[in-house]
């Protein structure tokens, strides 16, 4: 961790990351003024004293939406992900600690899943289970599966042929035994260092599906439904739109930098300064 | 690359392409709701619905349907569109051409600016280039293409200041300049985002390539610097740069998703959506199976590049 | 060679070296002084991290950014070097001072014609249009003892062997008829016996060209053979320098005599005492090996690749407490071998151990995988990072069920003991100890396991002269001790003589050579053995009468 906070990436990352926690956490009870209330006489204002980031098409405060936003756009991330990852890891370790015909078949199957880009397979998958914050959530999750299956089963195959592997298995320990302590030990690193970057990225696509009207559902106050809410106003004024929309990048930004910096803390040769 | 590797890729892809509709029609199996239902709207009477399902032929068993499409499709028939009642290669077929023209010029463009910047940033490490083309890397990468289109629109299309319009489509035969006007602000964003993830890929690997023995080698052998960069560095960094390039293709075929959404742009992601809103089946099933074609095809070319550019892998 | 008259090509006084980096300055090379003069070969001898390869850097004048001169100069035919502008030593690399690298795969250029990278040298400095540099480039190679150079120039790197490859380099070195060469190593990354035509070639355009050579190595033995005067360099000081024949001969240094201790001597026997069983404890019986069967589909057209025989009908025995040496060139299959009777690997034939035979990897159980231990090459690799010393060590005691619970802390405690390290190593984790010590802990780990047999992988090959030597005397030590046979694979002929009792020789997966270590020079050997034996060469003063 130190590593990570004495690189300069790694310490705006996780800056941005405290905040962007921070926002999602606490954010609801932190925001000074209803999300959904009207202030019908201030719409499409820009920032001021009395609304930090501005207002809405309806008047809404565009910081209080924000700040109740937080919690939907980052823990959407975070789950799907999660979900993703672990089934994808399960996946992954199968295949590679099995090799042989199972491990064949899995990658075949992966191979076919892969052969689509992402977000056509995530759109594919929400329309058809009807849209909504949950079913988005499952469908980045889908998505995500086949990728991190396959990051994986490289991580374990990189680690089986290593010596102490093969020490073990000259040893006669049990497959439990090589599986769970010298493999997965080892193999864990890299799968967790991409995950950090996958959040990013489902936190993109969540906020894309929003914004098309498959993801989150009125009247949350997800960032991309934001942005598609008020897309119609945005040349009236432009903060409406900018102000979610720049949420978003910072908080995939965030754990971008994070990632990257944990992944160089974990591999200590790409340290190029 | 010998007539038995290109066999057998195509081989694969045939495979995975069967793998591929028949997950599609394995989703559709899950679906609440068809297409009977979407033409007719929520209130409809039962009958009314049964008798068009019949009538287009969704009362059938899953696995019947699927056989005939496919049985279809090595035709060269797509089938129907349920919805619009034209046949699906015309409704696919302008709709392809429009994206893969959008989807061309901004591929044309992020090459020839990613690389060389990417290049740039890695043989000056550590200058105000290097930051800042890593800057625009890493925020280019963190905003999603609705964000970066928006953004842009704010920018060069409000109405106060409408350098570019706001969205639509002039063909390029009709009117070139009118064409160009409209692509231009789409392009640029499926664009910008490729570029910044493209010239963070180059600039590591140029670093690599930089650091590794054999530049050191002809560094050594004292070969002026341009030639090692041009003639030592700069081979051996492409390889790589173009794998990561084949890989995001599969990212600019969502991205022209959202774009054309945007921007009015009457291609297949628009059209997609459309299908998608309608559950119009084998306009969905068309547009899925064109997509993952296109990609599995262009990694198969960047495959071939790759082999052209490296000996090694050649002769593997 | 070097009359005080002579000026010499390369003239190093004093120079100091230092790297900034964010925990300080930290020394790389002090007071460094050496000179060769013209035609005279000098070796500068060191281990890894001596700073032998920074000097070659710092005389090429190619260092990283935070280096810096602290004192001193180098000066090439008396031009002071450190005062070149950077274009000026572009124009003066590969010209007057070029370099010979360790890793002839990493220092030619992978998408480019060999051809091209020797041209390219003649074209900047001798100002040769393409054609003539190429015709030259041929004729270069054809020196170097290359047999169809035309075609070789056409050949990308990876269609060439490791030897031809370092012809290349070498011929590229030569090319523009420098003042100076500085060798790097040339033959660590090659195997005997190529390393031996190498050696050769150097002798033969150094006869021809008369240039002077800067030659950094590890290997003392083939330094005595080569050099004509040597510099022996430890942490970044010249601690010794002088004529070869002086310095061999009557090293005045500590870290010098510790050096010389350390090169593997033949007539100095290490080994346990002859053992009397005549049953052996380990017959192999025509043991094969097959590799890469190739894809239905590929066999099918016709296109499949050939199937590579890894170990082809192998027979050998081992009587307890005897060692028997497995020598053999890089793909001899003797690292094959050993898979297959640590069961990691297929194989077709038959295993006998003990009286019990296995016919198959899933034959071997528990009984014997806890009889028969392995230890690996490389000691970074095979131990687990995450896992304490202590862990490590008590993992075979509790899975053979060696040692009460109880006692598991005090038995590691005395394993430690055995191989010579501190018990406050249990706690520790690998990334904690050197290359040596993490080798010793391998050991101490197949020790624990009380097995028959130990079968040790080029245990000593990734490790530095003077660590090799103290390996070795563990090894033989922990024989004596459990009385355990041994199988030690290794290709330094030298280092088997010392440590075995009989010695089995491999090429290309078969074993064409087995006798009784006193036997290894009668002349009914086989030509291949004689060949290898050639090729290993000893300090010449070590060889009882001097030259």
């Amino acid at each position: 961790m130190r590593d990570i906070l004495r690189n300069p990436a790694g310490l705006a990352g996780t800056m941005l990351l405290a905040l962007v926690l921070g926002a999602a956490l606490l954010g609801p009870w932190l925001a000074p003024y209803d999300p959904q209330l009207f202030h019908a006489s201030s719409r499409l204002q820009g920032p001021s004293a009395e609304f930090w980031l501005g207002t809405d098409q309806y008047g809404r405060d565009l910081l209080s939406r924000l700040l109740h936003g937080a919690p939907s756009t980052v823990f959407f991330g975070l789950g799907a992900t999660a979900l993703g990852v672990a089934a994808g890891a399960v996946i992954g370790v199968i295949a590679g600690v099995a090799g042989g015909r199972v491990d064949s078949i899995i990658m075949r199957v992966l191979d076919g899943l892969l052969a689509m880009p992402e977000l056509l397979f995530t759109l594919l998958i929400v329309t058809f289970l009807g849209g909504g914050a949950t079913q988005a959530m499952l469908a980045v999750a889908l998505t995500f599966t086949p990728g991190m299956a396959r990051i994986a089963r490289s991580s374990v195959l990189s680690v089986r042929t290593r010596e102490y592997v093969l020490a073990a298995i000259a040893r006669g320990e049990s497959r439990a035994w090589i599986v769970g302590r010298e493999v997965l030990p080892n193999a864990l690193g890299p799968i967790i260092v991409e995950a950090t970057i996958r959040v990013s990225f489902a936190i993109m696509i969540g906020a894309t599906l929003g914004f098309l009207g498959l993801g989150a559902q009125p009247p949350s106050t997800e960032w991309g439904l934001m942005v598609a809410e008020a897309r119609q106003f945005m040349f009236r004024n432009p903060w409406c739109v900018a102000v979610p929309g720049i949420a978003i990048a910072i908080t995939a930004m965030g754990f971008n930098l994070f990632g990257d910096a944990m992944r160089d803390a974990f591999d200590p040769k790409r340290n190029r300064s | 690359m010998t007539l038995a590797y290109l066999l057998r890729r195509l081989g694969a892809i045939a495979i995975v392409m069967a793998i591929v509709t028949l997950a599609v029609f394995g989703i559709t199996m899950v679906l609440p709701g068809n297409a009977a239902l979407m033409i007719l709207g929520e209130h409809a009477s039962a009958d009314s619905l049964i008798a068009l399902e019949r009538q287009l032929g969704l009362d059938r068993p899953i696995w019947e349907q699927y056989l005939d499409w496919v049985w279809g499709v090595l035709h060269g028939d797509f089938g129907m569109s349920l919805r619009l009642s034209l046949p699906v290669s015309q409704v696919v077929g302008t709709a392809f051409w429009n994206s893969a023209w959008l989807a061309l010029i901004a591929l044309a463009a992020v090459t020839m600016v990613a690389i060389p910047l990417g290049a740039l940033a890695a043989l000056k490490r550590g200058s105000v280039w290097d930051l800042g083309i890593g800057l625009f890397a890493y925020v280019g990468t963190a905003m999603p293409e609705f964000v970066t289109a928006t953004l842009l629109l704010i920018l060069l299309a409000s109405p106060e200041w409408p350098i570019l319009p706001a969205g639509g489509f002039v063909s390029p035969s009709e009117n070139l300049g009118g064409f160009i006007n409209h692509v231009i602000l789409p392009a640029s964003t499926l664009g910008l985002i490729l570029m910044a993830h493209i010239s963070r890929q180059v600039r590591s690997e140029m670093a690599e390539v930089l650091s590794s023995d054999y530049v050191r080698a002809a560094r050594l052998k004292g070969l002026r610097g341009r030639r090692v960069v041009w003639r030592h560095a700069l081979p051996n960094a492409l390889a790589p740069a173009v794998a990561v390039i084949s890989l995001d293709i599969g990212y600019l075929l969502g991205g022209i998703i959202v774009v054309e959404e945007i921007f009015a742009w009457p291609g297949l992601g628009r059209t997609l959506i459309y299908a998608l809103q309608n559950r119009d089946l084998p306009v969905i099933q068309a547009i899925t199976l064109l997509l993952a074609v296109v990609y599995a095809l262009s990694n198969l070319l960047a495959d071939l590049v790759i082999a052209w550019l490296d000996p090694r892998v050649r002769h593997a | 060679m070097t009359g005080p008259g002579t000026a010499p090509v390369l003239d190093v006084r004093g120079y100091g070296l230092v790297y900034d980096t964010p925990e300080g300055a930290v020394q790389a090379l002090a007071d460094v002084t050496l000179s060769v003069g013209p035609g005279e070969t000098h070796a500068l001898v060191g281990e890894s991290g001596s700073g032998k390869s920074t000097l070659a850097w710092a005389i090429m004048r190619h260092l990283p950014a935070n280096a810096r001169d602290v004192s001193g100069t180098i000066a090439l035919s008396g031009e002071d070097i450190l005062a070149k502008s950077p274009s000026q030593m572009e124009a003066l690399r590969g010209r007057r001072v070029a370099m010979v690298f360790q890793d002839p795969s990493a220092a030619l250029n992978p998408t480019m014609r060999l051809g091209d990278q020797i041209a390219e040298v003649l074209m900047r400095h001798r100002d040769m249009d393409r054609d003539a540099a190429l015709a030259e480039g041929e004729a270069a190679l054809a020196r170097t003892g290359i047999l169809h150079p035309e075609q070789m120039m056409r050949r990308y790197p990876h269609e060439a062997s490791g030897g031809e490859k370092q012809r290349v380099v070498i011929a590229t070195a030569f090319a523009c008829q420098p003042e100076l060469i500085i060798f790097d190593e040339p033959t660590t990354a090659l195997d005997i016996l190529t390393a031996q035509q190498i050696l050769e070639l150097f002798l033969r355009l150094r006869s021809e060209t008369g240039v002077a050579a800067l030659y950094i190595s590890h290997d003392l033995g083939l330094v005595s053979r080569i050099a004509d005067r040597v510099s022996v360099i430890h942490e970044g000081r010249i601690v010794e320098t002088g004529p070869v024949s002086e310095v061999f001969r009557a090293p005045r240094d500590a870290y010098t005599r510790k050096l010389m201790a350390a090169v593997p001597r033949p007539e100095v026997r290490l080994a346990v005492p002859e053992p009397d069983a005549a049953e052996a404890v380990l017959k192999v019986r025509g043991v094969s090996v097959r590799y890469g069967e190739g894809g239905w589909l590929a066999r099918l057209i016709g296109q499949g690749p050939a199937p590579f025989y890894g170990a082809r009908n192998v027979s050998l025995d081992v009587r307890p407490g005897e060692l028997l040496g497995l020598v053999g060139a890089s793909g001899s299959g003797k690292s094959t071998m050993a898979q297959v009777l640590s069961g990691l690997r297929d194989f077709s034939g038959e295993v006998v151990f003990d009286g019990r035979s296995f016919a198959a990897r899933t034959d071997f159980d528990r009984a014997y995988r806890r009889d028969v231990q392995i230890v690996f090459q490389h000691p970074d690799a095979s131990l687990n990072p995450r896992q304490t010393i202590g862990t490590i060590l008590s993992r075979p005691l509790r899975l053979y069920g060696l040692c009460p619970t109880g006692r598991l802390r005090a038995r590691v405690r005395e394993l430690l003991e055995m191989v010579l390290l501190p018990p406050e190593f249990a706690n520790r984790f690998p990334h904690e100890l050197s290359g040596g010590q993490k080798q010793r802990v391998a050991i101490a780990r197949a020790f624990a396991a009380e097995p028959r047999l130990v079968i040790c992988d080029e245990i000593t090959a990734a490790l530095d002269v003077s660590v090799q030597a103290a390996v070795a005397r563990l090894l033989t030590d922990l024989q004596r001790r459990s009385g355990a046979a041994c199988l030690f694979i290794t290709h330094d002929l030298n280092l088997i003589r010392q440590l075995a009792h009989r010695i089995a020789v491999m090429q290309r997966g078969q074993i064409v050579d087995s006798f009784d270590v006193a036997d290894a020079d009668a002349p009914d050997r086989h030509a291949y053995t004689r060949s290898l034996l050639k090729a290993v060469p000893l300090p010449a003063e070590f060889q009882g009468e001097s030259p």
